[in-house]
């Protein structure tokens, strides 16, 4: 199969990503072997627990992976174009026109000695030879678009000048600016109060609906479901379900999705016991030589110990509008669920 | 009938309130002890933990350690190691290079310069420790006293160490020893003199810093009197930072004296500092460069050894001391 | 902001004064009639007496004071005893002298300071981190008379390639410059290397990375400049302590600068020389303080604001 083919109408496909930091104890698999789709569109999420890898599955796409960290192996398919592949030089010009990111604390990912337009304006000047004057005029457009009112204004700001849900629209901006065909948004709203989470995820969805494919990436449950079309669970380094965001909410196979759910919805309806997964997420230096979540997975079988489970279908083997089908890593999936829908 | 009742009533509710009040107190003050108690075991862990996590964390700075025990050691054995008499002249042998009669040669009056390195090694490192300590003194008193009353007194503290720091150190400190006169003495007190500002502010900084926390809040409100807070929390949780500024400090001391010496403005021959051997034989730096560049490499070595601890002990007990 | 500045201005004032105040108490408290002194041992009690009255000495301490304050104001230090010419324009002529190697031993300190922390904060833990931070902690710790001294040895005596001292020409600067500058690379460095390193880590250099800037345009546009704030700030206090008179350099290398000049008023015994010299580097210092903070009020907006 040639690339162009198999990445047919996909907007980014990771094929069995794997990145590791190295440190002084050892390898630490933080992603691995992943493989995602993002669809043109369309809102895909990751969801999983801080330290479950889906951070460094954005970084990794970026190139922005820190040292000891290291991509090892496996592709990422850009429009046909493997990421992974390219110089550090060919993946600085694709970052920020085709692909760009916004990160969680938009308190600190602005840099503080710079006026926040200059710093939209520098996204187009290092990727586009274009007059100051036409930068200015399309960040000021631009700002307007994300919603910043007075934006001729605020582009004469200072970060430490602007509220947090201002500064994360400015990081909006500077990210859609060149139009992208990907806009990796890790956490966008963690650090945000919610009225304002709820305005930036509507201006996420709306940015999606003029063309822009988004891959999300939170731990909060609430947020994926608000405007995820297709969801990826990790755990520990690895994809262990996915499906469209429907049946993922409504079928969930993977004990590690019911155990998030469950506890999600403790949290909701107030319940006098908060439902937790009991356990703690294992240590990426020492991996259970099993399915990941078995030390802590109540329907452990002798089998989970001793082999990982692959990704097997959890249900059809078509996902509904063009999206991937529901998949799953447990070796529970072939049995039928019992009612276990929240 | 009601009346009486009433005013047992108040005189009941008074003498509970002022029970619980008692009793509250009772509690803070144990708390406070407590507090304090656990800050103390605390204190004597990382006391003894210290040297381990300073070795797995900076091994230069163990090694520094050695190398400034090494130099004190040859100080204080330097009547029994030195292989010559500390002032005996030999004329025959003047400037001889380093050999086998001579480890390190001889300097322009046929002297062993060795020996006299050894026994150099004891002003210098004086000259070093004690000024510091005086400094050190000095600066904490009037930095706790600063932060802790506040108002005119520390205004007229902090702008007395503004203007001390105004000067130059090297400046001051040749002005200061033209104001009393050469002598050993004098040497201290003018690089104590010199170095106090410095203290005084770090630690009044801290002062400030720690009179915020709970369990000193919690000694006033119990009525401990201000100068029992000063010696009692204060100063004792500035130790960190004073230990760290002492092995920081020291070389700076060093480096001054033996600047003052290389002058001719701090201490005189026939006293023997490094400083002072370095200055005599700068004449002769072409023809023996040993002479002057040996005790030289000296006070480098003492110099570095002191700041590589002392980085190792600030990465140790207090970060937050980095620049 | 301007309120901050003047207020801080003012305070710059009160310090100098309080350090006029201090020199010429200190200067004030030895024993002896400095005529006396001046005159040599065997002088007639009449002589001394006249020169007392010449210098002024036999007024009352606050009037010599007020004379001496008023006289500094005017650009007045009164007449060197040692030199017999006015201090004012002997410290004009040593001021050129220290200014230029001031700048030179600046110019030095920084380039090889400043890229040497990068290249170490970049390349962290690499031989050439560990090779430029060890050469940097020799340089914090060598006497400055040393490093003169071993330069002189090799690049003058041995290989003949400086004079070995004086200011004839431009070549007789370079070795006190490295020499008086070898230090403050060595601190400029390590605090490029910390700052660097510290704020690699922050996130809006992912950003800058994340807009497809490359590692050059990251490191320069966004690290250096955040990094520079507290390198701008050791710097000009640098400069106002190296243009304050590098005592060892001077004395070494034979540089006429204020700092030989000060040693010279010791050794002469000369307090007005001496009061003078002193003054002025307190002043440079002062001064070189404020700018400091008033740069960083300037280049830092967050300050700027809250000021």
């Amino acid at each position: 199969m040639l690339r162009s083919e198999r990445a047919g109408g996909k907007t980014l496909e990771i094929r069995h990503l794997n990145t590791s930091f190295f440190t002084m104890k050892g390898e630490a698999r933080v992603v691995n072997d992943v493989s995602l789709d993002v669809y043109p569109g369309r809102i895909t999420g990751i969801v999983g627990e801080s330290g479950c890898g889906k951070s460094m599955t954005a970084r990794s796409v970026m190139g922005l992976v820190k040292y000891p960290g290291k991509v090892v192996g496996g592709e990422i398919l850009l429009g046909g174009v493997d990421m992974a592949a390219l110089s550090e030089k060919e993946r600085c010009a694709l970052r920020g026109s085709e692909i760009s990111m916004i990160f969680q604390e938009p308190m600190t990912s602005l840099n503080p000695l710079m006026k926040v337009g200059r710093q939209v304006e520098e996204t187009i000047r290092i990727h586009e030879k274009v007059t100051r004057a036409e930068a200015r005029e399309r960040t000021e457009a631009m700002f307007t678009q994300v919603g910043i009112s007075d934006a001729g204004q605020r582009m004469e700001c200072y970060p430490h000048q602007l509220s947090g849900g201002l500064r994360q629209r400015v990081m909006i901006a500077m990210a859609m600016i060149l139009k992208p065909k990907l806009l990796i948004a890790d956490e966008p709203t963690t650090a945000l109060d919610v009225t304002v989470e709820a305005q930036i995820l509507r201006l996420m969805r709306s940015l999606c609906d003029s063309g822009t494919s988004i891959l999300l990436i939170s731990h909060n449950l609430g947020v994926i479901a608000q405007v995820c079309d297709y969801v990826y669970v990790m755990y520990a380094g690895r994809v262990v379900e996915q499906a469209d965001t429907f049946t993922l909410f409504d079928h969930p196979v993977h004990p590690y999705t019911k155990g998030l759910l469950k506890a999600a919805s403790s949290i909701r309806s107030d319940a006098a016991r908060l439902d937790t997964i009991p356990g703690v997420v294992p240590d990426l230096l020492h991996l259970p030589p099993g399915c990941s979540f078995s030390p802590r997975c109540e329907q452990c079988m002798e089998q989970c110990v001793k082999e990982v489970p692959d990704m097997t279908f959890a249900g059809a083997q078509d996902g509904p509008a063009g999206l991937s089908a529901h998949l799953v890593r447990c070796f529970l999936a072939g049995v039928p669920p019992k009612g276990d829908g929240i | 009938m009601k009346l009486p009742n009433r005013s047992r009533q108040i005189a009941e509710e008074f003498e509970k309130r002022q029970q619980e009040q008692e009793n509250k107190q009772q509690e803070s003050k144990q708390q406070a002890n407590r507090e304090y108690l656990k800050n103390q075991i605390a204190e004597e862990e990382t006391f003894f933990t210290l040297i381990r996590r300073l070795a797995r964390e900076n091994k230069l700075a163990v090694v520094s350690f050695f190398v400034i025990l090494l130099i004190i050691l040859g100080a204080v054995l330097a009547p029994i190691l030195a292989p010559y008499s500390f002032s005996d002249m030999d004329l025959l042998h003047r400037l001889n290079p380093p050999g086998a009669q001579h480890l390190l040669g001889t300097d322009e009056a046929g002297r062993d310069i060795l020996t006299r390195l050894l026994y150099g090694a004891r002003v210098s490192l004086l000259t070093g420790v004690v000024p510091t300590v005086m400094s050190m003194v000095i600066g904490a008193i009037l930095g706790v006293i600063s932060g802790s009353y506040g108002g005119w007194l520390d205004a007229l503290i902090m702008r007395l160490a503004d203007i001390m720091l105004a000067f130059p150190s090297m400046l001051l400190a040749m002005v200061i020893m033209y104001m009393l006169g050469d002598g050993l003495i004098n040497v201290f007190l003018t690089l104590a003199l010199v170095n106090w500002a410095s203290v005084a502010r770090i630690v009044r900084a801290q002062a400030l810093q720690l009179k915020k926390t709970e369990y000193v809040e919690a000694a006033r409100v119990i009525g401990v009197s201000r100068t029992k807070i000063m010696f009692r929390h204060l100063l004792p949780n500035c130790l960190p930072t004073l230990i760290v500024l002492f092995t920081l400090n020291v070389p700076s001391a060093i480096l001054t004296e033996s600047s003052l010496s290389f002058l001719g403005l701090g201490l005189q021959p026939p006293a023997a500092s490094w400083g002072l051997m370095v200055n005599a034989g700068r004449q002769y730096l072409y023809m023996a460069p040993w002479v002057s560049l040996v005790p030289g490499a000296a006070i480098m070595v003492c110099v570095l050894a002191f700041n590589f601890l002392g980085d190792g002990l600030r990465d140790v007990l207090d970060p937050h001391l980095r620049k | 902001m301007l309120r901050n500045i003047l207020i801080r201005l003012l305070q710059a004032v009160l310090v100098l004064l309080g350090a006029a105040l201090l020199v010429f108490i200190m200067l004030r408290i030895i024993p002896g009639n400095p005529a006396a002194v001046l005159m040599g041992e065997h002088a007639d009690t009449a002589v001394i007496e006249k020169m007392t009255k010449e210098l002024g000495l036999d007024q009352p301490v606050h009037v010599q004071l007020i004379h001496y304050l008023a006289g500094a104001l005017r650009g007045d230090f009164g007449t060197s005893y040692s030199l017999g010419k006015p201090v004012s324009q002997l410290m004009a002529s040593a001021f050129s002298n220290t200014l230029i190697l001031a700048l030179m031993a600046s110019a030095f300190a920084w380039l090889v300071g400043i890229i040497s922390g990068i290249i170490a904060a970049v390349k962290k833990n690499s031989i050439l981190d560990h090779l430029f931070m060890g050469v940097s902690l020799l340089g914090v710790s060598m006497p400055v008379f040393m490093a003169a001294m071993v330069l002189q040895f090799f690049f003058s005596y041995k290989l003949k390639i400086f004079p070995i001292a004086g200011t004839q020409s431009f070549a007789g600067f370079i070795l006190p410059a490295v020499a008086l500058g070898w230090n403050s690379a060595g601190s400029v460095a390590r605090l490029v290397r910390s700052t660097l390193l510290e704020i690699l880590e922050e996130d809006y250099i992912d950003t800058a990375r994340a807009k497809g800037r490359r590692q050059m345009g990251v490191l320069i546009l966004h690290a250096m400049r955040n990094a520079m704030l507290p390198v701008i700030t050791m710097m000009a206090i640098q400069l106002s302590g190296m243009l304050s008179g590098a005592v060892l350099t001077e004395t070494i290398f034979s540089i006429n600068g204020i700092g030989r000049l000060a040693v010279q008023a010791i050794t002469g015994r000369d307090i007005p020389l001496l009061q003078g010299t002193v003054l002025f580097s307190a002043a440079l210092v002062i001064l070189g303080n404020f700018l400091a903070d008033s740069l960083y009020h300037v280049l830092d907006p967050r300050i700027r604001k809250e000021a």
